[in-house]
């Protein structure tokens, strides 16, 4: 996946007020785009169930591979199930899976970033260079293999997607810990002879809580598109659910005899919701790195 | 029938056996219709030209396929599924490797689409009055693709091969019971003889490519097959490229020369379904070997297109433990046997491309079926009233099974029809691996869950799905089916020789598997092949095999 | 310079090396039969034995990872389970594919990205710009997979202008075989092409913005001139390690564009390798992959280095 913000190594973030944050944000049509979009879709991972038309799950023999029409919004797919149903319901599996995912990685590479950026030394060196193993693998394929050694089920997404990404947070982290060393409550902070976790935890890590915020939407973009990758290629989620890339890989054979309905709407799905998280992330990259 | 006739009759009985006879017999008698009594005739080796002239003195006549008229030469593309694991005769266990097997390798007898034997290497075959000692007559004249001559020693040396338990081939699962190492021997080289465990009167399915690892090899075979691809088959290989696919020239010591019309082939290996369609659509393939209903939905209507559809005995199980609640009591197993609309299952999710499924493993295919027996259909106010009756109205269920073909689909159709019952399923969807796990009791959600749904490949003869899945010791018996009864009628059913008995029995078992319905039975499937309108002649089998030995395309 | 590059190397080497201890523990924690995997669940139990028996994999962890490790370094990556085949004979074969698919790929992108990141830098904030940059962000958050059935289905079904499967019948010529690798190329091309065309923009903008091109421009040169010299040369420089960067994106994206094209590249062999748990097979591949990128990403160091003098090597990062 191709995002611009890769290039954006984390700045030193700067004691920008707050309040000025949160209006910047307001007055961005990015991020607010972004919000729309993100909001949407959480809202249907959340209460989807409640607000479709019919069943997604329920099978109708009868009514299989029906086009678009006023009963069904989306048509129906390969087994008749409602496709604007499956749509909107779909959103859950992966915004449970990208979100945990990414979480688990921000947690993970927020607290080895801090320790790496303190200490620097040796558990610097040596976290670096694992970080360098790990980005020297795409996603996918580390993903696929992790799967593949764990049985494939939506825990081991979170874990798998989770643990590739700790390290490539942790560099994030590090790099914005780096500078924060240099300021002068750090310094400070250390003639007092502060506990170093105090300093980590309690001193730093709400001044490079900006870097570790684009982080995490940045990254929570690149999981949405490995969990719809994954699970294309049956490595990810699991049926029945009615996960889009899990979808997609059952219904694209039906493209070529012009049934283009059960494809179309899973693949905009992901694609706006990829885009919805790339706008969040840029207006917050804009807002916080300025 | 006139005197005349009779006349004729009696003097082509004069020359066969009295198993050959009794067969006649049922003919006669109209126990078996003509359609069954050729396939039965060329299982016990009467051959084709004596079944014609006992057709022709019963004033009947066999028809021939004609293939329409084929050029000389061309190169064939042929996608088929990527073959799991090594091309060794002695592993292969699937159907991508079993077809790569049937181009440079080739059987005693060939079972055709219709589960007819077709003599190949073997030019007949007789069996003692009991059905315990085989006879086969070795075709001479035919030579192994490096040049050397094959003969009934050869024969011998492969089944032996097999036989062995040291080796561990997959063709031993066929033999077990059935025939031991070292009983297949070749008295001089034209004969073969085979000395059974115990009499079975479909023995030939079991040395016929039925048995898909059979293919002849020669006595000096140790081994390297992927290097040799050495056989007796119609196409030579010239190049193979692991994962990838395997290219033939015509094989120049092929004992059938004039029937070949290619000069080439090219086998190539897809890991996807899709892609193989779309293979066929977009051009770059001539042939698919086989392709899910389900998912051809394309191919069906497709004017370019021509599909093969062959009724089979490949199906899905769904199993439920008798020992299990809410399975224990047999009302509950019915009813979810009574939930499903099986008529929509077929003509829907299988596109119409299957025969219903009763329950029993005795697929319409199966000659010796039972038709008799009443068809389960779908009854949902009955059903629900067996699930009150039996007090589980309300109980929770998890189904599971595994992510492939139609599987998925059927489940969740399963799950919508048992709710309608008052029965909750959830599913639980794995990968195959998970699902399969290590195949043993203990170690297995397809031996060891409450329910679940399993694939089952076609087999020529209904004895494997009749054991394994269902008798008290079957390895594979999912549903935990311990009944006494029904075991003792499917040892009756091996043993019996003659199509009345079999069938006699097939009913008594079909009876009482739709009472107890340890496992659903949906529906067999027909595999599916499919080729360009250009091409002809192609002959798939629904074991997977693909025969394009008199394969060409449209002058 | 000589320096910087060996220092470099040596990095490349800890990490191919740590690469190799986590992709070794992930496929040691996997469960099961390993010839039950291989022959499917309806297989012999007397076959699977003896199969397991021919595999050998029930000795302790560390001997399996040295033998794997030091057969590695002198190029013997073990057999693969599935194929009974030597890895590194499979590697280099699907490499080969992958690589032709690749370079396509790369020969259409990069000038195509690089020219409509300078266009739509030249016409920044105007409506080419937005289209562009709207254009080639859409494109790239579309998953590849959903690209390749839209070309398949668009090139190889409806108008059946090119081949659907990537791989040309053997002994084809260079022209058929690009013929067959279209298709894939241009769904890796739809992904890549924004990505590549905004660092271009980023670049040529903030070329266009800083000191010296004013300079240049003051000095009365030519309008082209000043762009050719001073622009373009700066500009092109994170654009070349973002193009490294994406070899490694690239062989990710291989994954699915070679399934849905049935292409037997590394990627395809990666799948099927996971497919069928053939461990060694996907070691071998996941190591492999790593050492093209790291391979890639220090050629792209050389290549900044030459292309910008100014950078000094001596620091560590």
């Amino acid at each position: 996946m191709a995002t611009a913000i890769d290039e954006l190594v984390a700045l030193p973030a700067r004691q920008v007020a707050r309040r000025e944050r949160l209006r910047l944000l307001w007055h961005s049509p990015t991020f607010l785009l972004g919000l729309v979009v993100v909001a949407f879709w959480v809202l249907c991972a959340l209460v989807g169930r409640l607000l479709v038309p019919h069943d997604p799950y329920l099978p109708d023999l009868l009514s299989r591979l029906k086009p678009p029409s006023a009963a069904h919004w989306f048509g129906t797919d390969d087994i008749g199930r409602d496709v604007f149903s499956r749509v909107i319901v779909g959103a859950r599996g992966i915004l449970t899976v990208a979100p945990l995912a990414t979480l688990l990685g921000t947690v993970a590479g927020t607290s080895i970033g801090l320790v790496a950026g303190y200490f620097r030394g040796i558990v610097d060196e040596v976290l670096m260079r694992v970080v360098d193993a790990f980005l020297a693998v795409p996603v996918v394929i580390t993903g696929m293999l992790g799967l593949v050694a764990l049985g494939p089920s939506t825990a081991t997404l979170i874990l798998v997607i989770g643990f590739v990404f700790t390290p490539l947070i942790a560099r994030t982290v590090r790099a914005a810990v780096l500078a924060e060393r240099e300021m002068e409550y750090v310094q400070a902070g250390r003639l007092r002879k502060e506990n170093a976790l105090y300093m980590m935890f309690v001193e730093i890590l709400p001044n490079v809580l900006g870097p570790v915020l684009v982080e995490f939407t940045v990254r929570l973009g690149y999981a949405i598109f490995a969990t719809a990758t994954l699970s294309f290629l049956g490595f990810g989620i699991q049926p029945p659910a009615a996960d889009w890339g899990l979808n997609l890989h059952d219904q694209y054979i039906y493209l070529t005899g012009g049934l283009w309905w059960p494809v179309l709407f899973p693949a905009l799905a992901i694609a706006t919701l990829v885009v919805g998280v790339n706008l969040l992330a840029d207006g917050l990259a804009q807002v916080y790195e300025r | 029938m006139d005197r005349s006739q009779h006349q004729r009759l009696d003097s082509i009985r004069r020359g066969q056996s009295e198993l050959d006879n009794h067969l006649i017999d049922e003919f006669l008698g109209g126990y078996i219709s003509r359609r069954e009594f050729v396939r039965k005739g060329t299982v016990l080796g009467l051959g084709l030209p004596t079944l014609g002239a006992i057709l022709a003195a019963c004033g009947s006549t066999t028809s021939s396929t004609g293939g329409g008229a084929l050029k000389k030469g061309g190169k064939m593309t042929v996608a088929i599924i990527t073959p799991s694991g090594a091309i060794d005769p002695l592993k292969v266990s699937d159907e991508g490797g079993l077809a790569v097997l049937g181009q440079a390798g080739e059987y005693l007898a060939f079972s055709d689409k219709d589960l007819k034997l077709v003599p190949v290497l073997a030019e007949s075959w007789q069996a003692n009055s009991d059905g315990s000692v085989w006879t086969f007559k070795i075709r001479q004249g035919v030579k192994f693709n490096d040049g050397t001559p094959m003969t009934a020693k050869d024969v011998a040396f492969t089944v032996n091969l097999h036989a062995d338990p040291a080796n561990g081939s997959n063709a031993r699962s066929v033999f077990k019971g059935v025939l031991s190492k070292g009983n297949t021997t070749a008295p001089d080289d034209t004969t073969v003889k085979f000395q059974l465990d115990a009499p079975n009167g479909n023995f030939p399915y079991l040395v016929s490519s039925d048995n898909y690892n059979l293919i002849i090899l020669p006595s000096s075979y140790t081994g390297g097959y992927e290097s040799s691809f050495i056989g007796t088959g119609p196409w030579k290989k010239t190049s193979f490229t692991t994962g990838q696919g395997v290219s033939y020239v015509q094989n120049p010591n092929y004992w059938d020369k004039s029937a070949l019309n290619l000069d080439s082939l090219d086998l190539k290996f897809y890991a996807d379904d899709q892609p193989r369609i779309l293979a066929l659509q977009g051009g770059t393939a001539d042939v698919i070997s086989q392709f899910s209903a389900s998912v051809g939905q394309a191919l069906l209507g497709n004017p370019n297109i021509t599909v093969l559809a062959l009724r089979s005995s490949a199906h899905r199980q769904i199993h439920m433990r008798t020992d299990k609640e809410p399975f224990t009591d047999k009302n509950v197993r019915q009813a979810m046997g009574l939930v499903l609309n099986r008529q929509q299952l077929v003509t829907q999710l299988l596109n119409g491309q299957s025969d219903l499924g009763n329950d029993s493993p005795f697929a319409p295919v199966f000659p010796s079926t039972d038709t008799s027996v009443a068809q389960r259909a779908q009854d949902v106010t009955q059903a629900k009233q067996l699930v009150t009756t039996a007090g589980k109205s309300g109980a929770t269920v998890r189904l599971d099974t595994w992510n492939g073909y139609e599987i998925p689909q059927l489940a969740q159709l399963v799950k919508a029809g048992a709710a309608q019952a008052g029965i909750n399923i959830t599913l639980n969807v794995t990968d195959a691996g998970t699902y399969y796990g290590d195949a043993v009791f203990g170690k297995s959600p397809w031996l060891d869950s409450v329910m679940g749904i399993t694939d089952y490949g076609h087999r020529g003869v209904p004895n494997v799905f009749l054991g394994a899945p269902l008798l008290s010791s079957g390895p594979w018996n999912s549903a935990h089916f311990k009944n006494t009864q029904y075991d003792d009628l499917v040892a009756k059913y091996v043993a019996a020789i003659d199509s009345a008995t079999q069938r006699n029995l097939a009913g008594q078992i079909e009876r009482l598997l739709l009472d107890q319905t340890p496992i659903i039975f949906p529906y067999f499937y027909k595999h599916m092949s499919a080729s360009k309108t250009t091409v002809g002649s192609i002959e798939p089998t629904a074991m997977g095999h693909i025969s394009l030995k008199t394969a060409g395309f449209k002058a | 310079m000589g320096r910087f590059l060996l220092r470099r190397f040596g990095l490349a080497l800890v990490t191919l090396w740590l690469l190799s201890i986590i992709v070794f523990v992930a496929a040691h924690v996997f469960p099961g039969d390993v010839g039950r995997r291989i022959l499917g669940p309806f297989a012999d139990p007397a076959a699977v034995a003896s199969l397991n028996h021919q595999l050998g994999t029930d000795q302790p962890i560390l001997s399996q990872y040295w033998s794997w490790l030091s057969g590695a370094v002198t190029g013997h990556l073990g057999t693969s389970l599935n194929y009974r085949d030597s890895v590194a004979s499979l590697l280099g074969r699907a490499i080969g594919n992958s690589a032709k698919l690749g370079v396509v790929a790369f020969v259409l992108v990069v000038p195509l990205g690089i020219l409509g990141g300078i266009v739509a830098a030249l016409n920044r904030d105007r409506f080419l710009d937005r289209f562009i940059t709207v254009a080639g962000l859409s494109a790239a958050v579309i998953p590849e997979f959903v690209w390749a059935i839209v070309v398949i289905i668009l090139f190889g079904v409806v108008l059946r202008v090119l081949p659907v499967t990537a791989q040309a019948p053997e002994g084809s010529g260079v022209l058929t075989q690009l013929e067959y690798l279209i298709l894939p190329a241009i769904a890796l091309v739809l992904v890549l092409f924004g990505y590549i065309a905004r660092i271009t923009r980023a670049g040529m903008i903030e070329a266009l913005d800083a000191d010296y091109t004013r300079t240049a421009a003051l000095k009365g040169l030519s309008w082209a001139t000043v762009i050719r010299r001073h622009v373009l040369r700066n500009a092109l420089l994170p654009t070349v390690a973002v193009v490294a960067s994406q070899t490694g994106y690239l062989i990710g994206g291989l994954v699915v564009i070679e399934l849905i094209f049935n292409y037997p590249g590394i990627g395809y062999l990666l799948f099927t390798a996971a497919q069928k748990k053939d461990f060694p097979l996907l070691q071998g591949g996941v190591m492999f992959v790593g050492l093209v990128y790291l391979t890639a990403t220090l050629l792209a160091d050389i290549a900044y280095s030459l292309l910008n003098p100014r950078i000094r090597y001596g620091s560590a990062e």
